[in-house]
C-alpha cells in the first residue's frame, strides 16, 4: 500500500468525524477516545498521555484504598477502582453537549481536574437522589405489593447508605425488583438510580390521581384476572392504571377513573377487534391527549405518558388479533357471587413459644392417629398450619393420614399454595398438573402431591371446585 | 490483562531507579553475606511480575521486595548460594498469602509473621513456611466469617484484628 492511500485514507477518517451512535453512555470515556482516536481528533500519543494520567489516579486510589497498609491488591479490586475512577471521568465528559468539545477538555485540561469534577457530579447526583428518595416516601401509595413496598422501604436506603462514590461510583448494588414502565438499565451506579427514582416518582404521582379504592380493586382484579397472587408478582402498578384510565376514556368513562365495567368491555372488545393497528393507535392516543387534558399532568409526566403509549398500542394491537383482550383490559370481576370468603386472620396465630410446644406435643405421639387428632383439634390459623408443615414434624404415611383427614376445603387451600407457579403461567386443570409431576422443594409438598394422585377423580373434581371459588387475595402465604 | 499491562508499561519507567533501590540494600545485607548483582535483580523482578500475573495482583511498588530483603537477610538460615532463590519464593508465598488472607492483613504485619514462622516454627524451610501459613490464613478467614456474621453490614475493611 503506498503512502498516498494511506494519507487518503487518514483524510478520510478525519472528514468522518465523531459518530455519536459509537458513544456508549455507560463506557463513555473509553469510547470517546476511541472514536477520538479512529476520528483523528486524538493521537496515539494523547491517548497513552489521557491513559498514564489515569493509571496514576488509580495507584493513589489504591493507596487510599488500602489506607497504606498494602501496596497491592486483586486485579479484581484494581478493575473495579478502576471503573470507579471512569465512572467519574464519564460524568463530567458526558455533560458536554458535543463531543468534540469533551475531546478538546480531555485534550487540553488536566485529566485529575476531569476526575475531581466527575466526583463533585456524582457526589451531587448522590445528594439530590436523596431528596427524591424522600419526596417518594412522602407519598408513596398504599398498595400491597411487597416489590413496590420492600423496594422503597428496603432496598433503596440499603443503596443510599451503602453508596460509596469514590471507590464504588459504578455499582449498583442495590436488589431493585420493582420494575418501572420505562427504565434505562444502561445507566450504572448513582446515575441509574436517580433516573429510577425521577420515574418512580412520576409514576406515584399519576397512580396518586385516582381513587385509593379504584386503585386497590384494579389490582385485585387484576390479580384475579392472572390468576396469581398479585402481593408477591413483579409488575407496574403504573401501567395498569393508566392503561386502565386510557380504557375508560374510550368506553364512556370519566379520566379519572380506572374501572372498567363489563359493558364497557364489551365496547373496548368490540371496538378493538375491527380497527387496524394505524386506528388503534389513533383512538389510544386520542384518549390520551383527553387524559392529559383532563388531569392535572405537568409537561415531564405528559411525556412519561407518551413514552408508554407505543407499548400498550402494540398490546392491545396483539391482543385484539389472539382474542385475549382480557388480559390487557382489566376488567372489574364481582368476587362476591362466587369466592368463598376465607379468614386468614394473622391475630389467629399462636406465639412461638406456643407453636414450639404444639410441635413437640405431636412429636412425642406414637400413633399416627393420635398426631392427626392432635393437629386437628389444635391447630386453627393457615399460618400455624404452615409452619407446622414446614417443621417437618411429620414423616412418611403421617402426612398422608392427615391429608386424608382434610376436608375438600381444606385440601383445595393447600393445592393453592402448592400448585401456585402451575395455576398461575397455565390453565391446568388439577388432574393435569398432578400428571406433571414437577418436582417441590419441602418434602410436605411432595407427599401432598403423592396423596393427591391417589384420590379418586371424583374426590379430585371437589377439591378443583373449591379451588376455583378460593381467591387468592384472602391468602397470604408468609 | 489490560490492567497489569497498564500498570507494566508505568513501571518500565520507574526500572531503572527500582535497579539503584534494590541495590543500595546490598550496602545493609553486606553485613550477613547476601549481595544481589543487577543481573539478580533483573532475574528476581522477573520472576516477581510472573508470581503477581499469576496469582492475579496488581503491584503499586517495590516497599514489600524491599522489606523482603532487609526483614529476612538477617536470618541465619539464608545463605548466598540460596539467596536469590529463596527471595523468589518469598515473593510468591508472600502474594498467595496476601490473596489467602482476603488482602485483610497489612504488608508489614503479614511479613513480620512470615519471618517469626521461619525462623521459629520452621528453622528455615520454605515448604514447611508453606503449609504453615496455609494454616494461619484457613483460621484468618474463619475468624473473618465469625466475625463478619456478628457484624454484618459494617465490614470495616482493614480493621480486623487477629
Amino acid at each position: 500500500m503506498g503512502s498516498e492511500n494511506l494519507n487518503k485514507r487518514r483524510e478520510l477518517t478525519v472528514q468522518g468525524g465523531i459518530r455519536k451512535s459509537r458513544l456508549q453512555r455507560n463506557q463513555y470515556t473509553i469510547s470517546l477516545m476511541n472514536e477520538g482516536l479512529r476520528a483523528g481528533l486524538l493521537t496515539s500519543r494523547e491517548m497513552m498521555r489521557i491513559q498514564n494520567a489515569f493509571m496514576q489516579i488509580l495507584q493513589e486510589l489504591i493507596k487510599k484504598y488500602t489506607r497504606g497498609e498494602s501496596t497491592s491488591v486483586t486485579t479484581e479490586t484494581a478493575e473495579s477502582l478502576l471503573t470507579s475512577i471512569m465512572y467519574a471521568a464519564d460524568a463530567h465528559l458526558f455533560s458536554f453537549e458535543e463531543p468534540e468539545k469533551a475531546i478538546v477538555y480531555l485534550k487540553t485540561v488536566d485529566v485529575r481536574q476531569i476526575y475531581e469534577r466527575g466526583v463533585e457530579k456524582v457526589s451531587q447526583c448522590l445528594e439530590e437522589t436523596k431528596q427524591l428518595y424522600k419526596q417518594i416516601t412522602a407519598n408513596k401509595l398504599e398498595v400491597p405489593v411487597d416489590a413496590y413496598n420492600m423496594t422503597i422501604d428496603e432496598s433503596l436506603p440499603v443503596f443510599l447508605r451503602k453508596y460509596g462514590i469514590i471507590f464504588d461510583a459504578h455499582n449498583t448494588m442495590a436488589s431493585i425488583d420493582y420494575p418501572l414502565a420505562v427504565d434505562d438499565m444502561r445507566l450504572q451506579g448513582v446515575f441509574y438510580m436517580k433516573q429510577y427514582l425521577e420515574q418512580l416518582k412520576l409514576e406515584t404521582e399519576f397512580c396518586a390521581m385516582f381513587d385509593q379504592r379504584e386503585l386497590l380493586d384494579l389490582l385485585a382484579h387484576y390479580g384475579r384476572e392472572c390468576r396469581f397472587n398479585y402481593r408477591i408478582e413483579l409488575f407496574n402498578i403504573y401501567e395498569l392504571v393508566l392503561n386502565n384510565a386510557i380504557f375508560s376514556v374510550l368506553s364512556g368513562g370519566d379520566a379519572d377513573q380506572i374501572r372498567i365495567s363489563e359493558s364497557q368491555y364489551q365496547r373496548l372488545e368490540q371496538q378493538f377487534m375491527s380497527l387496524t393497528e394505524p386506528q388503534i393507535r389513533s383512538v389510544i392516543s386520542g384518549a390520551m391527549g383527553k387524559l392529559q387534558q383532563e388531569l392535572p399532568i405537568h409537561t415531564r409526566l405528559k411525556e412519561y405518558m407518551d413514552g408508554c403509549m407505543e407499548d400498550l398500542v402494540q398490546r392491545v394491537t396483539n391482543a385484539a388479533k389472539h382474542g385475549s383482550l382480557r388480559a390487557v383490559i382489566i376488567t372489574e370481576r364481582e368476587a362476591g357471587v362466587k369466592s368463598i370468603v376465607l379468614f386468614f386472620n394473622e391475630e389467629d396465630r399462636m406465639s412461638d413459644v406456643e407453636l414450639r410446644r404444639r410441635l413437640d406435643e405431636i412429636m412425642a405421639c406414637e400413633r399416627k392417629e393420635d398426631k392427626v387428632k392432635l393437629i386437628l383439634t389444635s391447630f386453627h390459623s393457615f399460618h400455624d398450619f404452615l409452619d407446622m408443615l414446614e417443621s417437618e414434624c411429620l414423616f412418611g404415611d403421617e402426612y398422608t393420614a392427615l391429608f386424608h383427614a382434610f376436608g375438600d376445603m381444606e385440601l383445595a387451600i393447600l393445592a393453592k399454595t402448592v400448585f401456585y407457579e402451575e395455576l398461575r403461567s397455565e390453565s391446568l386443570d388439577l388432574p393435569s398438573i398432578l400428571l406433571l409431576e414437577n418436582e417441590y422443594k419441602m418434602d410436605w409438598q411432595m407427599q401432598f402431591v403423592r396423596c393427591l394422585q391417589s384420590m379418586s377423580r371424583e374426590r379430585l373434581q371437589g377439591v378443583e371446585k373449591y379451588m376455583d371459588e378460593i381467591d387468592y387475595e384472602q391468602m397470604k402465604f408468609y | 490483562m489490560y490492567i497489569s499491562r497498564l500498570f507494566n508499561s508505568l513501571n518500565v519507567s520507574m526500572q531503572a531507579q527500582y535497579m539503584t533501590e534494590l541495590l543500595e540494600l546490598n550496602e545493609k545485607t553486606k553485613e550477613y553475606g547476601l549481595v544481589l548483582t543487577p543481573r539478580d535483580v533483573e532475574l528476581m523482578m522477573a520472576a516477581r511480575n510472573e508470581v503477581l500475573h499469576s496469582y492475579g495482583r496488581v503491584e503499586l511498588s517495590i516497599e514489600v521486595t524491599k522489606a523482603l530483603i532487609e526483614v529476612f537477610s538477617a536470618s541465619s538460615f539464608i545463605q548466598q548460594e540460596n539467596y536469590v532463590d529463596t527471595l523468589n519464593e518469598l515473593h510468591e508465598i508472600f502474594y498467595d498469602l496476601k490473596n489467602e488472607t482476603e488482602d485483610r492483613i497489612s504488608d508489614m504485619k503479614l511479613l513480620h509473621r512470615m519471618k517469626d514462622m521461619f525462623e521459629e516454627d520452621c528453622e528455615g524451610s520454605l515448604g514447611l513456611l508453606k503449609s504453615r501459613l496455609e494454616e494461619y490464613a484457613e483460621e484468618f478467614r474463619r475468624e473473618l466469617q465469625k466475625n463478619e456474621s456478628l457484624f454484618e453490614g459494617e465490614n470495616d475493611y482493614w480493621d480486623l484484628k487477629i
